[in-house]
């Protein structure tokens, strides 16, 4: 192992100290900032604070068990059976999740039109469509190593199906199930733009409350307060599921199987009105969003397509969607470097010997961290005198970085790992210097799995909107914020817009996701 | 009435439309151990899960103790399984997994665990009652298994290759053990296998896949 490998872990645990550590610091000295600490005390327990949590638990329970309910039977005919049309079933499966939120609140806005108030229960529907993939996903990984024959040696000592069902497959899918649980809580507990365009003035989250405290009632101090009951809450709540998918039987992790069609007739109905069902939820609010952005006046017409460029597309005071799309795109680009030098390094100390190791852990932290949270953290610690860097354009990206870092880590260091590692014995054999070697045995994978995070880190700069809303400048927001101002104006040509520049976000974004996708099949191959 | 434990007249096995056996008879006495000797991929299996009852039948009857039970779900059929990998419940005790099958069948629960401590004591395990399954060896699990698919007391039991997966001399060793429970149980089993020596040793009678299918 080359020397310098020792030391990657500084660039990384510097970037988090500064730019992660030292905002939640100033976050909670402003909880306790120029008043006595009783007050602050007073703020961390006030009965509307906590109003709103008890709110967002309920909202985000029902999210949970809704996407629970539909993502279990979509996981078990994705990940399960053989069935033409299964790869496309399941990367369409994937859609939801990697639009960004604001688009899917307006895909919803559009495809419900006016019939449907907007409230608690559609915030609780777009969130259930957002986090399908997150329970199809692991659920259904787990479902795959899950031997049927097991359910049918209970059967064979009694069971009925549903009972077999309950005893044994529920047991040994429940890691997966709590996991995956936690998961959607949290997403829907921090969820911020599918509560401000689809909920009404009763349905808010904490994430909610801390935008409207520091941007409405100007009250820093209350809103850092409901910063860190929320920090700690999805702590809590992700502590709880990791243990509880510790707590699992014995898992045995063997090549998976797909099972051929259910030999009965009825089986096999069942197996494709699921995928259809699947398809037509995904699928319609998308066409929905498409169809909105060219109809202008009950006709087709491509006015909101090619107002796009103009200035006053909207108005001349928030700027052309163009200019915000050119905005995105170049945040992205930065957020991309970011993330993979930062990211890079920290998966890189995972085969580094000695403690460096530990860096990895930490990068992950920012997960738990919510965009509001850290969006209000930079704006105290980096965008007030005297150190404002809110004009040099930099928060953005960074508090993007800090969102895909985690991603970048998670996607770097098990590539990694499952390189083989004798090859850099093999070249140092042959007289490579450490360096030299460490190219030889980890270079073409690392190249390979770099360009795929950082496109991927690329694509959550693309679709954030939490930290963007607190850290952009008023002339120059990205897509999403710019999606959110225009729907806050009324009137036919602020939705027609806004529809339009979503659209591209989507094109965008699916673009990226696709190239990564391409490119971790190939790094799979190269491993 | 027949006499026969089990016995399928003019089976046909398929899958999903496809049908690569018919016209299967087969019949097992009263505490007869009967082989099924067949090549891997020869519809060994099939045969077993469609007379379970996991497969449904293209064509033709099963019977058991001479009451169809063709169009029975598997729970109601009274046929016990046991497969080439243990597939014990991984989330209960040892002892839970052998009282699963009673108390399935409305045994209260103190009655099905001293059943079930009576059975682990049969196959040798007694002291593992309170075990999680993940600490046993394949051997081991095998018991439990055969523990297992005994407790509810089936008509029938089937066996699918239940010793290949472990080491030659456990195998042999297992196979003449599981050979003298299930006389001692008089229990009437199907044992399928791919290996002639197995078969020889099991069963009272061995017949070749290939022989029964018309």
């Amino acid at each position: 192992m080359p020397r310098w490998l020792r030391w990657t872990w500084i660039v990384p645990a510097a970037f988090l100290a500064v730019f992660l550590a030292y905002p939640l610091v100033v976050l909670a000295r402003t909880v306790l900032a120029e008043d006595a600490p009783s007050t602050a005390l007073h703020r961390l327990v006030a009965p509307s604070l906590w109003q709103v949590a008890g709110l967002a638990s309920v909202q985000a329970l029902l999210s949970t068990a809704l996407a629970l309910a539909v993502g279990i039977p979509l996981a078990n005919v994705v990940s399960r059976y053989r069935f033409r049309g299964r790869a496309l079933a399941q990367a369409l499966v994937t859609v939801p999740f990697v639009l960004p939120t604001v688009v899917v609140a307006l895909a919803f806005r559009t495809l419900l039109g006016t019939g449907v108030p907007q409230g608690f229960a559609l915030v609780v529907v777009a969130h259930a469509y957002v986090n399908l993939a997150v329970v199809a996903r692991i659920v259904g990984a787990q479902w795959s190593q899950h031997d049927p024959d097991v359910e049918n040696v209970a059967r064979t000592l009694g069971a009925s199906r549903w009972r077999a069902f309950v005893d044994v497959t529920v047991p040994s899918l429940r890691p997966a199930i709590a996991s995956s649980a936690a998961v959607v809580f949290v997403f829907s507990f921090t969820s911020l733009g599918i509560v401000l365009l689809l909920g009404d003035p009763m349905t808010r989250t904490l994430e909610s409350q801390v935008l409207r405290q520091t941007s409405v009632l100007l009250d820093f101090p209350g809103a850092a307060a409901t910063a860190l009951v929320q920090l700690v809450l999805v702590t809590t709540v992700l502590l709880l599921g990791a243990a509880a998918a510790r707590r699992s039987p014995t898992r045995r992790l063997r090549p998976v199987a797909l099972r051929p069609l259910p030999p009965t007739r009825s089986g096999r109905m069942a197996l494709r009105a699921t995928v259809l069902c699947a398809y037509v939820i995904v699928l319609a609010p998308v066409l929905a969003l498409v169809s909105s952005s060219v109809r202008a006046e009950g006709r087709w017409s491509l006015v909101w397509w090619q107002s796009l460029g103009a200035v006053d597309a909207g108005t001349t005071r928030i700027g052309s969607p163009a200019s915000a799309l050119a905005t995105s795109l170049g945040f992205a680009l930065v957020t991309a470097l970011i993330a993979a030098v930062v990211g890079g390094l920290a998966a890189i100390a995972v085969v580094a010997p000695g403690r460096a190791r530990f860096v990895a852990v930490i990068a992950m932290v920012p997960l738990g961290v919510s965009a509001a949270t850290l969006g209000l953290g930079t704006l105290l610690a980096f965008g007030r005198p005297p150190l404002d860097l809110r004009g040099t354009g930099a928060l953005v990206p960074i508090a993007h970085a800090l969102v895909a870092v985690p991603l970048v880590v998670a996607v770097v260091a098990p590539a990694l790992r499952s390189a083989d590692a004798r090859a850099l014995a093999v070249a140092a054999s042959l007289g490579a210097r450490p360096t030299r070697a460490f190219l030889t045995a980890f270079g073409p994978i690392l190249r390979v799995v770099m360009i795929a995070s950082a496109g991927l880190a690329g694509a959550v700069s693309l679709g954030e909107f939490g930290a963007a809303s607190f850290l952009t400048r008023a002339g120059a927001p990205t897509v999403p914020v710019q999606i959110v101002r225009l729907l806050g104006r009324p009137g036919e040509q602020s939705v027609g817009v806004a529809a339009a520049l979503a659209v591209v976000l989507v094109l965008v974004t699916l673009t990226l996701v696709l190239l990564i996708d391409r490119l971790g099949t190939s790094a799979r191959r190269t491993a | 009435m027949s006499t026969q434990r089990l016995e399928t007249r003019g089976l046909a096995l398929g899958y999903g439309g496809a049908v690569f056996a018919r016209g299967i008879d087969l019949s097992v006495q009263p505490a007869e151990i009967v082989a099924i000797l067949g090549p891997s991929g020869s519809g060994k299996s099939t045969l077993l899960g469609t007379i379970a009852g996991v497969v449904p039948a293209m064509a033709g009857r099963i019977l058991v103790d001479g009451v169809d039970v063709t169009d029975l779900a598997i729970h109601r059929r009274r046929i016990g399984l046991i497969f080439q990998e243990a597939l014990l419940f991984g989330h209960l005790s040892v002892l839970d997994n052998v009282a699963y099958g009673l108390r399935r069948h409305g045994a209260p629960r103190d009655e099905a665990r001293d059943r079930g401590r009576e059975l682990l004591a049969w196959v040798g395990l007694a002291g593992y009652e309170s075990r999680r399954v993940g600490e046993l060896s394949g051997g081991q699990a095998q018991r439990v298994a055969l523990a297992r698919a005994l407790a509810p007391q089936p008509a029938v039991l089937l066996l699918d290759e239940p010793f290949s997966a472990l080491d030659l001399d456990l195998r042999q060793r297992l196979a003449s053990d599981v050979a003298q429970m299930l006389r001692d149980q008089g229990v009437a089993a199907l044992h399928v296998t791919h290996d002639p020596g197995e078969a020889a040793a099991v069963a009272d009678r061995v017949v070749s896949l290939a022989d029964l299918s018309s």
